[in-house]
């Protein structure tokens, strides 16, 4: 966690002060911890932490002497002033800081040996540099029961809580669910909620990572490693596209914890994680993990080795006449670029098409200065356009309620209820009707300073005309910048790459098949892709988990997950970020880019790159969005890739048509319901499930019950799901929960995602 | 001259063989250990059956030689091992790599582990040269003796 705020040392605007008998900068208004830190001396915090809004002064640590304020001050909630004496080391301020901590350290039981934050601890780091040395209390500490769980993945030790107040914080200023509170007084003084529940919630883990003491830890990682068996490295979340960086610890060759990291990436995600985010790395160990390649030859499925299954797939693959290529959304660039290769080379008469390029009508508003997530916080007005950033981007709901705090206008502008429309002006559009319903956004937009725009890829996507009314209303106000929310990781990536969508491939004859990551028979139009599947020839499969694809492969090839291969995602607000492995992975796996270069020596046309880093150096050779990059500029934090030229918007005037009859289907997808909150052992307990939402009154019109199955038709499928009635919900649509895993709703979809109707009935 | 020289030599030797031996006659007998010798490791467990060990890994920390592996686990009512919250599932001291230094017996908080007098350690196979918890809980088979204070060097 970062300790102090960055400061701009650089600036114009700073002011002169004394710290310790030097002159020093700092900007003015900066707090005096920030300002001492930045100018190399170290004030000892424990509350302290200035993503968490305004200082607090709760835990007294920080007292300085600063002339003219009689006593001492606490230097987390002092402002820099110009001509201001401060002093950090007198012999007064020394005394007040240890008996600070000699009071915190009252109650504070010595447990570091069985604590899994021995090690790590800012009380431990901060007593050893600042302490008095030894406690003159000899009387008991307090005890409680211990651990408590304060929710399915957080366990709670109240002996070791110092009443720091930062998880509190968090619940109340951060993700503002005003969950936790602080009940007791004095030393009784204890983290609860305010209905002794659970602590539930999509950001819970947050607080784990902002305890300065080990009062909060992870279930999944207790008492798993200490920091000194441990190696960490800073890597990308793939669970969504915001694309959040992560710190990926291991020990003994597995996963074991995945936090925020020391130094946030401010452009992104600051240091906070979403749940999916900090525990999904469970699903790497999941059942479900493909462990051992697959033949299957005529009625017999056999094990083997990954050579001979290589081999195998390069045989299969080269007697067909032509062939298919079909890329996940969360393929990396590298391993997409490779596959590219290979259809342009090795492989016969190849086509390659992908489920994560999405919106081919999109190309003016992409076309528009893009934002990052960071910049939202010197907006003044944000309009989020379709979408549902609580459960589908979780960490840029965290930001659009920091802009919020900030004064920052929001706008929701879209055709779904959802949580966050509390945060400002909502705006419920009918399917079909965004154009329309974003009048009001438009016209603030042209007013303000500096407005932001948040869409959602995929709904735009449904009404293409809504993209062109925003596109030119963002055209006309020059500091307007727009942030794409793509459905998959990396989208952004994929396009850039020149990927086609894989939606024109499904009426054609595939010939043999080669997935890389994908499995269309579970995304939009699974049933037709299921029927193209059938007719078509074998099937090569590279994977990181079993999937319906994987049951019906020829040849199944194990490759490693995101946690354990190098690789660049291309995510939200087109930032390129490096995936680093933290794991080895499963013996009998292989990095998907290696697999498909052993391919292409099996096909005979070998592909000479030896490192992710060479593909990459020829992909961003290839593709004119990448150019310039290399993975030494990309760093520890990512850089923008260069935004693509506004396309024809030819057919963008209209809302796409809905097929099928009955009411709109709008759906949605939840980061915490899909296949990582389902399949990660700590994660499986809070994981929410398929379901489909409607208005009551609209209920009653088509005769379903609450808590019913129902059956909803469509003319590419069907689907049986469980009804929720929800009078928040809109009336004249449909909503459904897709991308559950096992879950049918999305065969609903068209393979294209146009848009559709659907009849509703009694299961 | 010569015979006199020859004679004058063999004085040492047949002084010699009136005495007593300096050699002792091991693996028959063997040389007691000074007490703070650091030999063979120990894990220790309360007289209520309760082990000492904790598994708080600060003996890896503090080991030199990066032999001693540890793996924790969390107590539960039904599988109560340690005294503390939790206990070492795994505990494996590789003894072909220690340099029997000591620094795991003073980095432990809660004394489990002591360096004890056992030194033939001697195995046939690497592999039994890796020692599981289990086999540290035990007493060593090959007993060593301790010399007594202010007894002489050889016995």
């Amino acid at each position: 966690m970062p300790d102090y705020a960055p400061v701009d040392l650089t600036g114009t605007d700073l002011v002169e002060f004394e710290l310790n008998g030097r002159t020093v900068k700092a900007p003015a208004g900066t707090m005096l911890v920030d300002a001492c830190a930045a100018n190399g001396v170290e004030v000892p915090i424990f509350c302290y932490e200035p993503r968490l809004g305004d200082p607090l002064g709760a835990c007294r640590q920080c007292l300085v002497s600063v002339e003219g304020i009689p006593g001492l001050t606490t230097a987390c909630s002092t402002p820099v002033a110009a001509e201001m004496m401060v002093d950090t080391v007198s012999e007064e301020v020394r005394e007040a800081q240890d008996g600070i901590l000699e009071l915190l350290l009252e109650n504070h039981p010595l447990d570091c040996p069985v604590c899994d934050k021995g090690g790590e601890c800012p009380l431990q780091d901060r007593t050893f540099r600042f302490g008095p040395g030894e406690s003159r209390m000899v009387e008991p500490k307090r005890h409680f029961p211990k651990p408590l769980k304060l929710s399915p993945q957080i366990a709670l030790d109240r002996e070791r809580c110092i009443s720091c107040y930062r998880c509190v914080r968090f619940s109340q200023d951060v993700s503002e669910d005003g969950n936790l509170t602080m009940s007791e007084r004095g030393g009784r003084s204890e983290i609860t909620t305010f209905t002794g529940d659970s602590y539930n919630g999509r950001f819970t883990g947050n607080v784990i990572d902002l305890c300065p003491v080990g009062a909060l830890t992870s279930i999944p990682y207790r008492f798993t490693s200490r920091p000194w068996d441990i190696q960490n490295t800073p890597s990308v979340c793939a669970s969504c596209s915001v694309g959040c960086n992560t710190e990926l610890t291991l020990r003994e060759g597995e996963i074991k914890r995945v936090q925020g990291r020391d130094e946030p990436n401010w452009q992104v995600e600051e240091g906070w994680l979403c749940n999916v985010g900090r525990w999904g790395y469970g699903a790497d160990q999941a059942p479900q993990r493909l462990r051992q390649p697959i033949l299957r030859d005529g009625g017999e499925t056999r094990e083997c080795s990954l050579e001979e299954a290589v081999a195998a797939a390069g045989l299969v693959l080269a007697h067909e006449a032509h062939t298919t290529v079909l890329l996940g959304g969360d393929v990396t660039v590298e391993e997409a670029f490779i596959a590219k290769e290979l259809a342009a080379g090795p492989l016969p008469d190849a086509q390659v098409g992908s489920a994560g390029v999405v919106g081919a009508a999109l190309g003016p508003l992409r076309a528009l200065p893009a934002a990052q997530l960071g910049d939202i916080d010197g907006a003044d007005l944000v309009v989020v356009v379709g979408g549902d950033p609580a459960n589908q981007h979780p960490v840029a709901e965290l930001r659009l309620r920091k802009a919020r705090r900030a004064g920052a206008r929001i706008v929701l502008v879209g055709p779904r209820a959802q949580e966050l429309e509390s945060l400002g002006e909502s705006i419920r559009t009918a399917p079909g009707n965004l154009a329309e319903g974003l009048t009001s956004a438009v016209a603030q937009i042209a007013t303000v300073k500096r407005p932001l725009v948040v869409w959602d890829e995929l709904d735009l996507d449904a009404e293409p005309d809504a993209a062109v009314v925003l596109a030119t209303a963002l055209g006309d106000n020059a500091a307007a910048s727009q942030l794409e929310l793509t459905s998959e990781v990396n989208g952004a990536g994929l396009r850039a790459l020149g990927v086609a969508p894989h939606s024109r491939l499904v009426d054609q004859d595939l010939g043999g098949v080669l997935a890389v990551r994908a499995n269309p028979g579970a995304g939009p139009g699974g049933d037709a892709w299921n029927r193209a599947l059938d007719s078509g020839g074998p099937i090569v499969v590279i994977a990181s988990h079993h999937s319906e694809l994987t049951e019906r492969a020829t040849v199944v090839i194990p490759c490693s997950s995101h946690f354990e291969h190098e690789g660049v995602l291309v995510t939200a607000g087109q930032r390129a970020q490096r995936l680093r492995p933290g794991a080895a992975g499963p013996e009998q796996s292989a990095p998907g880019w290696e697999i498909l270069i052993a391919l292409s020596h099996r096909l005979g046309v070998a592909l000479e790159y030896r490192s992710p880093r060479s593909a990459f150096a020829a992909a961003t050779a290839s593709a004119p969005a990448l150019s310039g990059l290399d993975y030494d500029t990309l760093g520890d934090l990512g850089a923008e890739i260069a935004t693509s030229p506004a396309s024809d918007v030819n057919g963008a005037g209209a809302p796409r048509a809905h097929d099928g009859e009955g009411l709109p289907l709008v759906t949605g997808r939840s980061v915490f319901g899909g296949p990582e909150a389902h399949l990660s052992e700590g994660l499986v307990v809070t994981a929410t499930g398929e379901e489909a939402v409607l208005h009551p009154a609209e209920a009653a019109r088509l005769n379903v019950a609450d808590a019913n199955l129902i059956t909803l038709n469509s003319p590419n499928g069907e689907c049986t799901v469980r009804l929720r009635l929800d009078p928040g919900a809109p009336e004249g649509a449909v909503f459904a929960v897709r991308g559950v895993p096992g879950g049918t709703v999305e065969s609903l979809l068209a393979p294209d995602r146009a848009p559709v109707n659907v009849t509703v009935n009694t299961a | 001259m010569s015979v006199q020289n020859t004679l004058k030599g063999f004085r040492v030797t047949f002084r010699h063989l009136l005495k007593r031996p300096e050699t002792i006659g091991y693996p028959e007998k063997k040389t007691p250990v000074f007490p703070r010798f650091r030999g063979r490791h120990r894990l220790w467990s309360f007289d209520n059956g309760l082990e000492k060990c904790v598994g708080c890994s600060l003996c890896v920390a503090a080991c030199p030689a990066d032999c001693i592996r540890v793996v924790a686990e969390e107590n539960t009512p039904d599988n109560r091992v340690s005294a503390g919250e939790r206990y070492a599932r795994i505990y494996e001291i590789n003894m072909s790599r220690c340099i029997f230094c000591g620094y795991c017996e003073i980095a432990c908080p809660f004394d489990a582990i002591t360096l004890e007098h056992e030194y033939e350690l001697s195995e046939y196979d690497r592999g039994a040269l890796v020692y599981t918890k289990d086999m540290l809980l035990a007493e060593h088979p090959k007993k060593v003796p301790l010399r007594e204070d202010g007894s002489a060097a050889s016995g």
